[in-house]
């Protein structure tokens, strides 16, 4: 029987992930979106730069997946 | 506060200015008409053909340029909207076309010019817009500009104002011009008390216009050979390298050269590398256009600051300024038949 700590030690992993992404994604959106008004052309990079912080929220679902599979 | 949208925007329309090879590929051409043409084929296209339908020539180029300036900085305040802070700023910018403005109405009416020559000089980029500074042209002369100015409540009556006594005793026209230099300076200067990197930015910037206002004051009035005492009441405060006590000694100088090796301890030391030729001959449009690149350069330069504060519009505004003023100077060139070689040294490139 897992105690209390391991799933809010999971929700913690991942909700630091989600926070820090959705940050950065504003800001990134933000400067984007600026961009693209001045240059319709770089929206190709943009959405890929608009992207790339999800790779935090991603690490926060393993970890929090890790702590679930490996303790419960 | 978040720049990162003006950030780009302002970093995007950076990318579409005339680069230097650009600014050479106008050089060169032979005449006025190829130089409309390859405008044409540039970011001011679009007015440059709004222009065209209503003039030729060197009037084209004006009032395609002008028309330009004044849709960009519309653009930016329109954008910045949403920023309250951003906008005040670029506000403090934007008023120093309203106080031209209101000079060159005021010298137009003073040497009784027409108001289609004074409209032509205008640029509607601030506060003021064209149907308000139309309706200033239709005044008869200077006093009544003034008044109208006041009727309306717009904040510049008030320096002209408390200053049209005075310049009605000796009808010269520095006196209302140094007032609404003043008066531009310390309210922009009162807006940016405050100690945030913004504010401190944008302090140090006007703080260095003060000082090159003040050293074209000094360097008029000692070729003028103007008695310190009467000199003094054309000074602004606020300056960043020279107080009134450093600047009523550079008015006790005797020369023009003099004044230029007093400044060789100061940030103006670049001064002494203007021939001395030119100096001695007491022609101070050298030295003037020597410190309105220096002033341009550290304008350009915000762009190096902070991008995730004002600098950035900062350093845009300086940039275009440039852009439009090297644009005007070919074109000016081109039609005085001006040699190419002399032409690039009378460019600014940043």
């Amino acid at each position: 029987m897992v105690g209390w700590e391991v799933p809010i030690g999971a929700a913690i992993a991942f909700a630091g992930g989600a926070i820090g992404t959705g940050w950065a994604q504003s800001r990134i959106g933000a400067a984007g979106a600026g961009a693209i008004a001045e240059r319709p052309e770089t929206s190709g990079s943009i959405i890929i730069l608009e992207a790339i912080p999800e790779t935090l929220v991603i690490l926060g679902f393993v970890v929090a997946a890790m702590i679930l599979l490996m303790t419960g | 506060m978040d720049y990162g949208y003006i950030n780009a925007r302002m970093r995007g329309m950076k990318s579409r200015l005339l680069s230097r090879r650009s600014l050479d590929d106008l050089i060169m051409k032979p005449d006025l008409e190829s130089l409309i043409a390859d405008l044409e084929n540039s970011p001011y296209r679009e007015d440059i053909i709004e222009a065209k339908g209503r003039s030729t020539g060197i009037a084209c180029i004006e009032n395609a340029l002008r028309q330009n300036f004044i849709r960009t900085f519309r653009k930016i305040q329109n954008f910045s909207k949403q920023e309250p802070e951003a906008g005040e700023y670029i506000a403090i910018f934007l008023h120093r076309w309203d106080v031209q403005n209101i000079k060159t109405i005021l010298r137009g009416k003073n040497i009784h010019t027409t108001n289609e020559e004074i409209l032509e000089c205008l640029v509607p980029a601030g506060e003021l817009d064209e149907v308000t500074l139309k309706e200033l042209l239709k005044q008869p002369d200077v006093r009544s500009v003034i008044d109208l100015l006041a009727t309306w409540k717009i904040r510049y009556a008030k320096p002209l104002t408390e200053s049209f006594a005075e310049f009605w005793k000796s009808r010269d026209l520095a006196i209302l011009e140094c007032a609404l230099d003043r008066y531009y300076y310390t309210d922009a200067l009162a807006a940016v008390k405050a100690p945030t990197y913004n504010n401190n930015l944008i302090r140090d910037l006007l703080a260095l216009e003060i000082d090159v206002v003040n050293l074209r004051t000094v360097l008029r009035m000692v070729r003028d050979s103007v008695d310190p005492a009467d000199a003094e009441r054309y000074i602004i405060p606020g300056g960043k390298e020279f107080d009134l006590r450093k600047l009523r000694h550079l008015l006790t100088l005797p020369a023009i050269d003099d004044v230029v090796r007093a400044l060789v301890a100061t940030r103006y030391r670049f001064l002494s590398r203007i021939p001395e030729a030119a100096i001695r001959t007491q022609k101070i449009s050298v030295i003037e256009k020597e410190l309105e690149r220096y002033l341009i350069r550290e304008g350009v330069g915000a762009f190096l600051l902070d991008p995730l504060s004002v600098a950035s519009v900062i350093g845009y505004f300086w940039a275009k300024y440039n852009e439009i003023t090297n644009i005007r100077i070919i074109s000016r060139c081109k039609t005085a038949d001006f040699p190419v070689e002399n032409l690039k040294e009378e460019l600014v490139y940043v």
